[in-house]
């Protein structure tokens, strides 16, 4: 067992650098946007220099200055001319190779994930990521805790009740909403209770109004975000305890003389629990990416926003990218992370990863 | 035993015969009908009725998506302003009330000349008075900024500029102070920080050519200020003067009012009147700011006064209403410089049933008969030179716009119309269009690879299996806003963002797929049989153990064209997919960069207002996922029934 822990713990540790790696290099290749104010701009460029990324020298040849200044040089990709009276500043990117090193090594010394170029100019990365990174967990934990009893609750009622009215009906429900993408159900939701019927706030209450405003503001996104989750649990629940339930252990439970209820809480609920407690850890990681357009929809000032500003089309914030992609890559990855060991844990029949 | 048989025993030999002495036994045909393997699908798939319903819906939607575009007559390509927003309409569910064609508007100002005194409610100023339904009309207050009359109450800000000392407001008017009355300046704060040294000096002058200052608040609160204290001769006529100081640029200071009382209880009305004074809301919101520098001697700046003056929490009468939306568009519209040339070549084109009339209240203008697309003309506007092109005139006239635009009746947009016009049942089919070709190209692509990558995976084994199953892993894991900033900002959105980026990981799931199923088949014997015979590896792949598999694989990949287009959905609602303006062409259709999820984005603003925009394309996208997730499930459960109520 320790030794499957350790494996997959490197196996996850290995994929994360190998994506944190593969995103750095390519958006490396792409042009910059550095900040557009000149103060800025100088900051983010003396910043570039001391944390490895470019390296700085004065270009005092008459010469090549007047060819600068007529235009008649062809810049190098990302690099930045700064006329100074009578000579050039001239600040030119290293090998992306390098960069990469000087990256790691800011990480790794520093926990410095860069500072942002255009969406809050010139603040680290992480500490625009911090101030939000709460309203998202948090919004997404309310979900997990709203959709996780009625899921089950739902999947059970399914399967104890198979092929009856009921059933038909929760499984009709379970096709509608698992089919409906979520920013379709969102706004659907949104333009209901917001809109039409007044009863919830149509903007996500800013942090500053108190009152039940903040509850009431919580219903929507959490309602928009657990939609579909409830279905895909509520069906996977079903599936696995109507298999449970037809087994031939529980039949022996019943002939012991277990009532339906006792046999159906001890033995049928405890076993079809195996494959659950993985998906749903693993669901997580889809509510996570799911809420980056429900945060949109809904005005959260969250990470998934974030990632859209960052995302704006010729005035991109690298930095911030990765730093949010890493955010949710790590976040992502844990979780499968978890998903294994869980297997392990919670069924000791499957014993992934044992030696053959 | 022994008696038991000894019946038998003595048998003549003549009861015996042959069962078939001269016939030859030929194999028997089937009475019944063979069922193959499709057949038999096919069977399980039609005894499923929800699915059933579900196919048929699905293969209505993909049918209307084809022949609605090319069918339909109604505009989707060009701009049509005047027809933007329309709601939906539908022939006789309109007459049940149900989409006919009139919509709500919100927080219309309403004109205060205009309000019934018996129901008290108030029309909103605008051309819409003759279409409104009276019977849905309602007042209420709404919060308003503007500086004008109508916004009543609230407070009045004053916001410094960034790097200044302050802001300061002064009286726009000259206010009459008396000290037989003791007149006295009363200022109402509703809010001053009490950080960053903020204050607000209450000033008031000219008195000798420069503004004194009379008192200072630093809290909110109502405050009094005697102007005589300090001042024995103060002017009887001066301006109030609000200089706002603090140095966090960020904080504000909200004002209730600004009075002057003064003891006149005993004083004619005429002073009652001249020497109280009061504003608040909007009468002091027509303070004005002033920008002051403050040099020192050796003329550098030591206070910069700058800064922003704005209304708050301010309230409005405002009105709600349903319009006859249709009524409004198609109805007659008043054009104040309608272009000579476009007059003469409706006179021209409607030469028999536009006969000039004479206008009996109107001298000046002209009346036409009823067909004719101009109602009536209120006069000739005065004739301008255009360099190049000469005089040029206009007509100040009123538009049949139903007539004018073409219409012969008040047409029927059954989903209504986008903000250029467009009609929604024809965007809608043909997004729908797009997203499936997208999707189903997008699906062929990952099949395709799915399937090499898999079968070489599958076929060869060992340590090639392995790297290449740890390669997948790698490539699955990534999540989708790492590969979609990475396209983003290589590429730039657009349609090959869009495939590249449900290309990457697509795959993956058809790989495995086809994995499997070749380390089922690649054990069998005729494999073995072939290889003997020295068949080449590719032979083995596609001709012996491919076409076993392919039912399964294709069976549980045809979920994947829901799964793509709801991505290609999601992608281009964010913006980062296909838009409007872009056209390109897929396996030489061409597409304009209309797809649902575009739709629904050109909505996203518009939820309270137009509805429509975003409800039709929400349901129909809902409708084809629910539809072709049924259609995947049956197809994949009829194929493979062990597989059945497993997902």
């Amino acid at each position: 067992m320790t030794r499957y822990i350790i494996i997959r713990t490197i196996w996850i540790f290995i994929i994360i650098s190998i994506i944190l790696t593969l995103n750095f290099t390519l958006l490396k290749l792409a042009p910059e946007y550095p900040p557009t104010e000149k103060n800025d701009r100088s900051i983010y460029f003396a910043r570039q220099v001391s944390d490895g990324y470019m390296t700085e020298r004065v270009e005092r040849n008459p010469l090549i200055y007047n060819a600068i200044y007529n235009n008649e040089l062809i810049r190098p990709r990302n690099a930045e001319w700064v006329n100074e009276d009578d000579q050039y500043r001239v600040y030119e990117p290293i090998s992306i190779a390098n960069q990469y090193f000087s990256w790691v090594e800011n990480i790794v010394t520093d926990w410095n994930w860069g500072y942002s170029t255009r969406v809050q100019v010139n603040v680290p990365v992480f500490d625009v990521l911090k101030s939000r990174m709460g309203v998202t967990l948090r919004l997404n934990l309310i979900a997990l805790f709203f959709y996780i009893p009625i899921g089950f609750a739902l999947g059970i009622l399914a399967a104890l009740k198979k092929n009856s009215v009921t059933d038909n009906v929760i499984s009709l429900g379970v096709m509608i909403f698992i089919s409906i993408p979520s920013f379709v159900m969102m706004t659907l939701l949104l333009m209901l209770f917001g809109y039409t019927l007044d009863w919830l706030p149509t903007q996500f209450p800013s942090a500053d109004l108190v009152g039940s405003i903040q509850f009431t503001g919580l219903i929507l996104p959490v309602l928009g975000l657990s939609f579909g989750s409830i279905a895909g649990l509520t069906r996977l629940t079903r599936a696995e305890l109507t298999e449970v339930l037809t087994s031939e252990f529980l039949l022996l439970a019943r002939t012991k003389g277990l009532t339906r209820t006792q046999s159906v809480i001890r033995h049928a609920m405890r076993n079809s629990m195996v494959p659950l407690v993985p998906s749903v850890i693993g669901s997580f990681v889809s509510l996570l990416s799911g809420s980056v357009i429900i945060e949109l929809i809904y005005g959260i000032p969250g990470t998934g926003r974030i990632y859209i500003r960052a995302l704006t089309k010729n005035s991109y914030d690298y930095n911030l990218l990765l730093g949010t992609t890493a955010f949710y890559t790590i976040i992502g990855l844990f979780a499968v992370l978890l998903v294994d060991l869980s297997y392990g844990i919670v069924d000791p029949r499957i014993r992934m990863g044992a030696r053959k | 035993m022994a008696d038991k048989n000894k019946k038998y025993e003595n048998i003549d030999k003549s009861q015996f015969q042959f069962v078939q002495d001269e016939k030859k036994i030929f194999d028997k045909k089937f009475d019944t009908k063979p069922i193959g393997y499709f057949k038999d699908a096919m069977m399980r798939f039609a005894r499923n009725k929800t699915n059933l319903t579900a196919s048929v819906i699905l293969l209505a939607l993909i049918l209307m998506s084809i022949f609605i575009p090319i069918l339909s007559t109604k505009n989707a390509e060009k701009l049509e302003e005047t027809l933007s927003y329309l709601p939906p309409r539908i022939p006789y569910l309109e007459d049940i009330g149900i989409a006919d064609g009139t919509k709500m508007r919100y927080d219309q100002p309403v004109d205060p000349t205009t309000i019934d005194p018996e129901t008290g409610l108030g029309l909103p100023y605008s051309t819409l008075e003759k279409y409104i339904d009276l019977s849905t009309l309602e007042n209420y207050y709404g919060g308003c900024t503007g500086k004008d009359e109508l916004c009543e109450g609230g407070q009045n800000e004053i916001r410094i500029d960034n790097n200044k000392t302050g802001a300061i407001v002064r009286s726009n008017t000259w206010l009459s102070f008396s000290k037989i009355y003791s007149s006295k300046i009363v200022v109402d704060v509703e809010f001053i920080s009490d950080e960053a040294n903020s204050k607000l000096l209450v000033q008031a002058g000219p008195v000798a050519g420069v503004y004194v200052t009379i008192g200072e608040i630093t809290a909110p609160g109502v405050y009094t200020f005697d102007p005589y204290l300090d001042n024995p001769v103060f002017p009887a006529s001066a301006k109030i003067q609000l200089r706002y100081e603090s140095e966090d640029t960020a904080l504000k200071l909200s004002l209730n009012s600004v009075s002057i009382v003064s003891e006149t209880e005993d004083a004619s009305e005429a002073d009652q009147i001249k020497y109280n004074y009061s504003v608040s809301g909007y009468t002091l919101s027509q303070y004005q700011l002033v920008s002051e520098v403050i040099l020192n001697d050796e003329e550098e700046v030591i206070a910069a006064y700058s800064g922003t003056y704005v209304r708050a929490n301010g309230l409005r009468l405002m009105s709600s209403f349903r319009f006859d939306a249709y009524a409004e568009v198609f109805g007659d519209k008043s054009q104040i410089a309608f272009p000579a040339s476009e007059y003469n070549l409706l006179m021209e084109e409607y030469a028999d049933v536009c006969i000039q009339m004479e206008d009996p209240e109107n001298p000046d203008g002209w009346l036409f008969p009823e067909g004719c697309p101009i109602v009536k003309v209120n006069f000739q506007n005065e004739s301008v030179f255009v360099p190049g092109k000469g005089e040029q005139f206009s007509y100040n006239l009123v538009l049949n716009y139903q007539i004018y635009a073409g219409y012969e009746e008040i047409p029927y947009f059954f989903f209504g119309t986008s903000a250029a016009g467009k009609d929604m049942v024809k965007l809608i089919f043909i997004g729908l269009r797009t997203s499936l070709t997208i999707g189903l190209l997008v699906a062929v692509i990952n099949i395709t690879i799915g399937v090499i990558y898999g079968a070489i995976s599958g076929y060869y084994g060992g340590q090639i299996d392995i790297i290449m199953e740890r390669f997948a892993e790698i490539i699955g894991r990534i999540p989708w806003l790492v590969t979609l900033s990475i396209f983003i900002a290589l590429i730039g959105p657009g349609i090959e963002t869009l495939i590249y980026v449900m290309v990457v990981s697509g795959w993956i799931g058809v790989a495995s797929v086809t994995r499997t199923q070749f380390y089922r088949y690649k054990g069998r014997e005729y494999v073995l049989a072939s290889r003997t015979l020295g068949a080449k590896d590719s032979r083995l792949i596609f001709r012996h153990i491919l076409p076993n598999g392919i039912g399964t694989i294709i069976t549980s990949s045809i979920l994947m064209v829901p799964a793509l287009i709801f991505t290609e959905a999601t992608l281009s609602y964010l913006g980062f997919g296909i838009g409007h303006g872009q056209s390109f062409s897929i396996l030489g259709i061409n597409m304009s960069g209309v797809s649902i999820g575009v739709l629904l984005s050109d909505g996203r603003n518009q939820l309270r207002q137009n509805p429509h925009l975003t409800l039709f394309p929400a349901l129909i996208i809902s409708i084809l996922m629910i539809t072709f997730n049924m259609f995947g499930n049956a197809l994949r459960d009829a194929f493979n029934p062990a597989l059945r109520g497993s997902e």
